[in-house]
């Protein structure tokens, strides 16, 4: 861990700065991996991918969440990297999962697109096959990645045997794609038998042996290049459950922990939806079931003593379900033969701990539900006695699927916390969420925030201080703490002004005093898998990355810094104004207004800081009184949007320029020679004359090659001045983290 | 016609013959003109006019309480405000005694009152004059305001029970039926209140009812019921109206079906047509069953097959297809308001339809279909069935929607009042909204849609009338026992599949009737109520009966129905059956439907219609909402429903002189005709000889081969060379492809192309 700020927390209202401009672009040019073809590959085997993205072009690097994955750019037959081409090595041994694949480049690392390991064959389908002629052949055990294309349906054909058990699996959503697959089984002549629309599964069991076919197409047959799947083709296995592939991790997951290894592990043991079925158990305990039938209620009974408090945890929601388990304690009260039961406790749902977006046209809140429909919570026991817990599906009264399982935990107090964090945003321009997506790629002198929500469990309620692990040289990371009673708070991380290329798999941690003793959990990082802009149109859809890479540009700084002007612990007295300066660079022009509001918990009344364009220096005013800050140690940072007139790939221009005038230069020389070389031949004796017409021919050509080297580097400086016109560009400006200490006011 | 009154015997002649009074109270036959007319005993004459019991129906025969008049909704007419049909009185005497500053009662001076002036019109009255002073209305009216204009409505006799006499019987075509109304009372005492009852036929072109009770047959034979109103009770004078033609020869019987369409037919007298023929019945019933037009392979195979049992072949295979579910899912998402009113509607609607679809493809039986869509929970991608609670999101709106949908019940009108034409009160209607007093909802990612789940609580609703709490009951039952922690929509759902459900099946077998035979054994087919019954009740009670032994399994009864030989009759009539419109002794043509009409003439002509969005070569059969009736102006023209109602009247099946027009001049039926690689391209560059190809024409249009005069003219057509503006001679490729396109126009503009038949 490089930085660790001793800070209190924060717990600042929604980040809610109206900047709006019509014809301005949100957010920095940042770099984006979007496609990655194929979408996996077969453990133990090498082979060719193809990447799209934007901001990649330059990139020579493709890194994988896991170190079972290498690769390396395709070299052509000239040796030199084939653009957007790599090849790919999996190990053997590499776990058949979704990993991240990021490319690393100028700009520093590039957000994540899903990559599957699989034990199945990999095809790629390379040829159209919209029509059920030009079905593509599918062996059973193997996977096919394909795009669907818009308004048409991929076809595939099989060859099943009658009544073997085959599994037709099209991973979409959970391998990051826009598709929302509807899978469909037909005969040989395309007449459909049989569909599913809900999840793209569906278990067949041929009712003769022959030649079937698979329809694969979007919901509404929507396609192109982000609408990629993987169509597994596998025999189930008799008596388990068809295998599904693998997927990424809904952001609620977050909160789910394997369970206790210590608890005794009960099966449901169905049936026990009615009280002549109910299972006895004895407290603590894990439960592992399924909601299989319809209105499916398992329900158990145990016994219980004044005075105890039992948590009750249940996961399914958490699992990547359709579920929503509902749980109902009740005491067992008996009056001779009679039974009535007496509520104790409902546990539902596991509340966000923030308010989330409505997915408006305006921003209202974070995309990210770090609550889940799982259950959490207690009960406690008033008196001696027999009780009864009903765990129901509310979603589940009319289905009947064994996939949907559940785990429940019953356990006494284990105080803990589970975290998640995503990059904040703010209203930028009404409906764009591009920047919901943005990796954690820094220009030099560049602070992002970050915030960061718990999950508290078991009547955990104290301080949570946030920090950072791994960090390269040239990031720091400063965490404001998560205040006792809280569930939010803020992680900067910045870059130094002049820090260089680097990147590196940095970890979050959180850490508390947990029954007097510090515990620390890493914190997951969440982002949206595409970049929306705008939301009214496009549902951004989040969830967690495998791991958190961060880097430098090395090749660009920020359009604006603010800093403290001076570096120091800054101290006031309680009930005192606090003045800070802050020092502006500014590294291009800005237009409007720039704002600044502060971030940091009971700071937010700070008053808005207006920043006069190019202003080398403005003060910072903190009334202490007035906000009544506490003594203590508190962190702030300062915040804004600011619209940059941005000039993309200014380097590319100025090595452009350079390059122009080497070969304006070169082209000079080359003038000079041919012209004294045509000059000195036609002065020649007649001995002479032949040899210097050779070298003036010689020349000429020289000079017209010069010419041409020249000619191309004006299109080359055109063409870069093109793409770095001053373009405005709006973003979220945050100063560096500034710390404060509060003395007492003696008395 | 004379009427003469006696009393409470009422004897009426007709024709000038004289009728003879009796006390029958059974069933009537009516011979010729001449009949014989019941009476029943003399009520009571009240000394002091009861408010109740003689005065509302006083103002209910004379229309004042009706919706349109003083029940109208809100305030009444002209601040006069009275409850509808008279169903609250308690309010109803308020209104009238104590409201208007008491002027609408005048005690010195009763016939002063404003109540009787307006009523005669002696005092300007919007609704004009309601009754004669003086007449026997008048007269009651002033009594009861003489007397004092009590209300006595705890003391007076409450309405138990009316009695219509005849129930029911024989009538023939242009005779006439006096109908006497007897009311009884809780303290024993009966009436006669004939003239106080109001009547109305169930079909007009059969029957029609004076004010006076008097039943006039037309010239339609069937069945015909006319409803009988009186204060909040309902009763019905079903009566059959024989043809008396002999039938003597009946097609062989294949199943239930048959015998009891046919024993009806001999009942009344009216001889079926013959069987079909294979063209008819390949067209007919692939348009029934996939929405379609048969192509000309599987006609041919189909007309040169010798198999016996080709037409059950026919049938299985049509619905084990695609089609089918595609056909039917059409039908259904409408019906379920698959409508879609935003753009971020798409995924819902193509979700549900889907979903819809799929269930038909798999022969999902109709009771889990219906409980997946009653009690669904969850988001709408992982269950498509919570779209309807997206788009029908109010509990009185949702069983409003379902009893009518799915229980052939239209309960709308008791929200606020007694139903008048049904036995459910506002009481029952709360009842059955309780069912989803506990639906809970979530919002999700996507703005307008809700997770939905269950609820725990105890499920009631708040009857809006009286304030008070009503658990859930479903229509005619007690309130089940439903604990908190059920979620009550499945109670809801296991009722309405009980296999003595009196509804459900029935509303579904008439829905599906109706669907292969135009009309159904109810209409409305989604109006079942005592006061509409069938025209054939042991039909739609041995079709409920057989759908529920096979477990709701829906392509088994359009197997049923559609291997029946009633549905293969011929739709050509024969010389007695042409006026049978409800007995089903022939086949009734109908208008293909907008979206089959439009795939029919893309099948025939070649051309393709493309909607937005969707993958070339897309059925409009296929299509998942309404939205696509933008998209081409046929759907519109041709009555694609908008997902607005439960209704299957929704879909406008009527012809209009803007389809004619579309038909004959639109651009886009012209596009249609003359689509590069399109049938008239075609023909027009085959090696083959002409009347192979005008044969190919019809095979495809109709079906059949043509006839030799149809293959003559056709011919010729063709054959005659056709000249440019210029007059030049066009070649001849083209000539002929403008030939066909003209033979395609015009086969696709008569009848037995824009009919099923």
């Amino acid at each position: 861990m490089r930085t660790l700020c001793s800070l209190l927390g924060t717990n600042v209202a929604l980040l809610t700065v109206a900047t709006c401009a019509l014809g301005q672009t949100v957010g920095l040019p940042t770099p984006r991996l979007l496609t990655v073809t194929p979408m996996g590959g077969q453990a133990g085997t090498e082979f060719e991918i193809t990447v799209t993205g934007e901001n990649v072009e330059d990139s020579q690097e493709l890194l994988f969440s896991t170190p079972h994955i290498a690769a390396k750019p395709k070299l052509g037959a000239d040796g030199k990297a084939v653009p957007n081409k790599f090849v790919v090595a999996i190990a053997a041994d590499a776990p058949t999962s979704i990993h991240d694949a990021r490319m690393m480049t100028r700009l520093g690392v590039s957000s994540a697109r899903a990559f599957s390991v699989s034990k199945l064959t990999e095809v790629t389908r390379t040829q159209p096959n919209t029509t059920l002629a030009s079905a593509l052949p599918l062996a059973i055990g193997s996977v096919c990645n394909a795009t669907i294309t818009s308004r048409a349906v991929d076809y595939y054909a099989f060859e099943a045997k009658a009544g073997q058990r085959v599994a037709i699996d099209c991973a979409a959503v959970g391998i990051d794609s826009k598709l929302v697959p509807v899978l469909i089984v037909a005969d040989s002549k395309g007449r459909d038998l049989v569909a599913n629309r809900v999840d793209g599964f569906i278990e067949f069991t041929p009712p003769a042996t022959g030649s079937y076919i698979i329809k694969v197409h979007g919901l509404t047959f929507q396609g192109g290049s982000e609408y990629f799947y993987r169509l597994a083709l596998s025999e189930s296995p008799s008596g388990q459950p068809a295998p599904r592939q693998a997927a990424t991790r809904r952001v609620s997951s977050f909160s789910w922990t394997a369970a206790d290894a210590s608890l005794p592990i009960l099966d449901e043991g169905e049936p026990s939806n009615d009280r002549a079925g109910t299972k006895k158990i004895s407290l603590p305990c894990r439960i592992d079931g399924a909601f299989a039938k319809a209105a499916d209620v398992d329900t158990f009974e145990f016994q219980a003593t004044k005075g105890e408090v039992w948590w009750i945890e249940v996961a399914s929601e958490r699992l990547g379900l359709s579920t929503d388990p509902f749980l109902l304690v009740q005491q067992v009260v008996r009056d001779g033969d009679q039974e009535k039961l007496v509520d104790v406790a409902e546990l539902n749902d596991i509340p966000s701990p923030m308010k989330i977006s409505s997915n408006g046209y305006s921003y209202d809140g974070p995309v990210y539900d770090a609550g889940s429909a799982d259950v959490l919570g207690k009960i406690e026991i008033k008196e001696d006695g027999t009780y009864r817990l009903q765990l129901r599906d509310l979603f589940g009264g009319t289905r009947n699927d064994p996939r949907n399982i559940y785990t429940l935990v019953i356990r006494r107090a284990a105080p803990d916390f589970s975290l998640v964090a995503w990059a904040i945003h703010m209203e930028l321009r009404n409906g764009d969420r591009a920047a919901l997506s943005k990796p954690i790629a820094l220009r030099g002198g560049t602070t992002v925030a970050f915030e960061v929500v718990a999950i508290r469990k078991d009547g955990f309620d104290g301080d949570i201080e946030l920090a950072m692990e791994g960090l390269p040289r040239g990031i720091n990371a400063c965490g404001l703490r998560i205040p006792a009673g809280k569930n939010r708070g803020i992680l900067l991380i910045s870059s130094e002004q002049d820090a260089a290329s680097v990147h590196a798999t940095a970890k979050i941690v959180g850490s508390a005093l947990i029954n007097k003793e510090y515990r620390a959990r890493t914190c997951f990082l969440a982002s949206t898998v595409w970049p929306v802009r705008d939301a009214s149109q496009e549902i951004p859809n989040p969830r967690l990355l495998a791991d958190v890479p961060v880097s430098v540009s090395g090749s660009e700084a920020a359009p604006l810094t603010i800093l403290a002007k001076e570096n120091k612990l800054w101290e006031a007295t309680e009930g005192d104004t606090l003045k800070i300066p802050l020092k502006l660079n500014w590294r291009c022009e800005f237009s409007g207004a720039v704002r600044l509001k502060t971030l940091g918990d009971s700071f937010e009344g700070t008053k808005i800081i207006d920043v006069p364009l190019s202003a080398p220096e403005v003060e910072a005013v903190i009334d202490l009184a007035a906000m009544k800050i506490k003594p203590g140690d508190h962190a702030i940072a300062f915040y804004g949007g600011a619209v940059a007139k941005y000039r993309h790939k200014l380097h590319e221009l100025n090595a452009a320029q350079e390059h122009l005038k080497l070969v304006t230069e070169r082209l000079a020389a080359a003038t000079e020679t041919s012209k004294h070389l045509a000059d000195e031949a036609a002065a020649a004796t007649s001995d002479k004359r032949q040899e210097l017409a050779a070298a003036a021919l010689q020349a000429a050509e020289a000079l017209k090659t010069a010419e041409n080297e020249k000619l191309a580097a004006n299109q080359r400086v055109q063409a870069a001045t093109d793409v770095a016109q001053p373009k405005d560009l709006v973003d979220i400006v945050v100063s560096e983290p500034i710390r404060l200490r509060v003395n007492p006011r003696s008395k | 016609m004379k009427t003469a009154r006696c009393g409470s015997a009422i004897t009426v002649s007709v024709g000038g013959c004289p009728g003879l009074p009796a006390c029958l109270g059974m069933i009537v036959f009516a011979i010729g003109s001449t009949q014989i007319y019941p009476v029943v005993a003399n009520d009571q004459v009240a000394s002091v006019p009861s408010f109740r019991n003689d005065v509302i129906p006083i103002l209910t025969k004379a229309s004042c309480n009706s919706g349109a008049c003083h029940a109208k909704a809100g305030n009444g007419q002209n601040g006069f405000r009275l409850s509808l049909l008279g169903f609250e009185p308690q309010e109803d005497f308020e209104h009238i005694v104590k409201e208007g500053h008491g002027r609408r009662i005048f005690f010195a001076a009763p016939d002063q009152s404003l109540l009787l002036l307006k009523a005669t019109n002696t005092v300007p009255h919007g609704g004009g004059k309601r009754m004669e002073v003086d007449s026997a209305s008048y007269t009651t009216l002033k009594r009861w305001i003489e007397s004092g204009a009590a209300s006595n409505l705890a003391s007076d006799p409450q309405l138990t029970a009316m009695d219509v006499q005849p129930s029911h019987g024989i009538l023939q075509v242009g005779s006439q039926q006096q109908l006497t109304v007897t009311a009884k009372y809780s303290n024993g005492t009966q009436r006669d209140v004939t003239h106080f009852s109001l009547y109305e036929p169930n079909d007009k072109a059969m029957a029609t009812a004076s004010d006076e009770g008097i039943v006039s047959i037309h010239d339609v034979p069937g069945n015909v019921a006319v409803m009988v109103r009186y204060q909040g009770l309902v009763s019905v004078f079903s009566v059959s109206v024989p043809l008396g033609a002999p039938v003597d020869k009946l097609p062989a019987e294949k199943n239930f079906i048959d015998q009891l369409v046919f024993a009806n037919l001999r009942r009344i007298g009216v001889p079926p047509s013959d069987l079909c023929d294979d063209s008819t019945f390949l067209r007919r019933v692939t348009l029934d069953i996939g929405g379609r037009l048969p192509t000309v392979e599987e006609t041919s195979d189909f007309l040169h097959s010798g198999d016996p049992k080709k037409r059950e072949q026919l049938v299985e295979s049509l619905l084990s297809g695609p089609d089918y579910a595609d056909y039917f899912a059409n039908k259904w998402a409408a019906l379920l308001k698959n409508r879609r009113d935003e753009t971020s509607d798409i995924t819902a609607n193509f979700a549900f339809h889907s979903w819809l679809r799929d269930g038909m493809l798999a022969n999902k039986p109709y009771d889990q279909m219906v409980r997946e869509i009653l009690a669904a929970t969850g988001t709408i991608v992982a269950n498509p069935p919570v779209a309807w609670y997206k788009r029908v999101k109010e509990p009185q709106q949702q069983i409003e929607d379902i009893a009518q949908l799915f229980l052939g019940v239209r309960m709308q009108c008791a929200q606020c009042h007694h139903h008048p034409f049904e036995r459910w009160s506002q009481t029952d209607y709360y009842s059955l909204t309780a069912f989803f007093s506990q639906v809970g909802r979530k919002p999700t990612s996507t703005r307008g849609e809700d997770v939905i789940f269950h609820k725990r609580g105890l499920a009631q609703t708040e009857n809006k009338k009286t304030r008070q709490p009503v658990r859930p009951a479903a229509l005619g039952s007690p309130a089940p026992d439903i604990s908190a922690d059920e979620d009550p929509r499945l109670r809801l759902a296991d009722w309405m599949s009980d296999k003595s459900n009196p509804f459900f099946a029935k509303a579904l077998v008439n829905r599906y009737w109706k669907h292969f035979f135009r009309r159904g054994l109810v209409e409305p087919e989604d109006d079942m109520r005592d006061s509409n019954p069938p025209t054939n009740p042991e039909l739609l009670d041995a079709l409920a009966k057989h759908f529920v032994t096979s477990n709701f399994d829906l392509k088994d009864l359009v197997r049923t129905i559609t291997l029946s030989t009633t549905y293969q009759l011929s739709s050509a009539p024969n010389d007695y059956n042409v006026v049978d419109r409800q007995n089903y002794s022939h086949y009734y043509p109908k208008h293909l439907t907008a979206e089959v009409f439009l795939d029919s003439i893309d099948q025939f002509t070649g051309a393709r219609t493309e909607f937005p969005g969707l993958p070339v070569g897309t059925r409009a059969v296929s299509l998942p909402d309404n939205s696509y009736n933008n998209s081409t102006k046929f759907l519109k023209v041709f009555g694609r429903p908008e997902g607005a109602s439960v209704c299957e009247c929704e879909r406008v099946q009527s012809s209009s002189l803007a389809q004619s027009l579309f038909l004959m001049n639109s651009a886009e039926i012209k596009a249609k005709l003359a689509t590069g690689e399109g049938r008239a391209d075609r023909l027009s560059k085959s090696n083959s000889a002409d009347a192979e190809n005008i044969r190919e024409l019809y095979l495809a249009a109709y079906s059949r081969e043509p006839k030799i005069d149809e293959l003559q003219l056709a011919e010729a057509y063709v054959k005659k060379l056709r000249l440019d503006a210029q007059g030049a001679p066009l070649e001849e490729q083209q000539s002929k492809r403008l030939a066909y396109e003209d033979l395609i126009w015009a086969l696709m503009n008569t009848k037995e192309f824009l009919f099923n038949h």
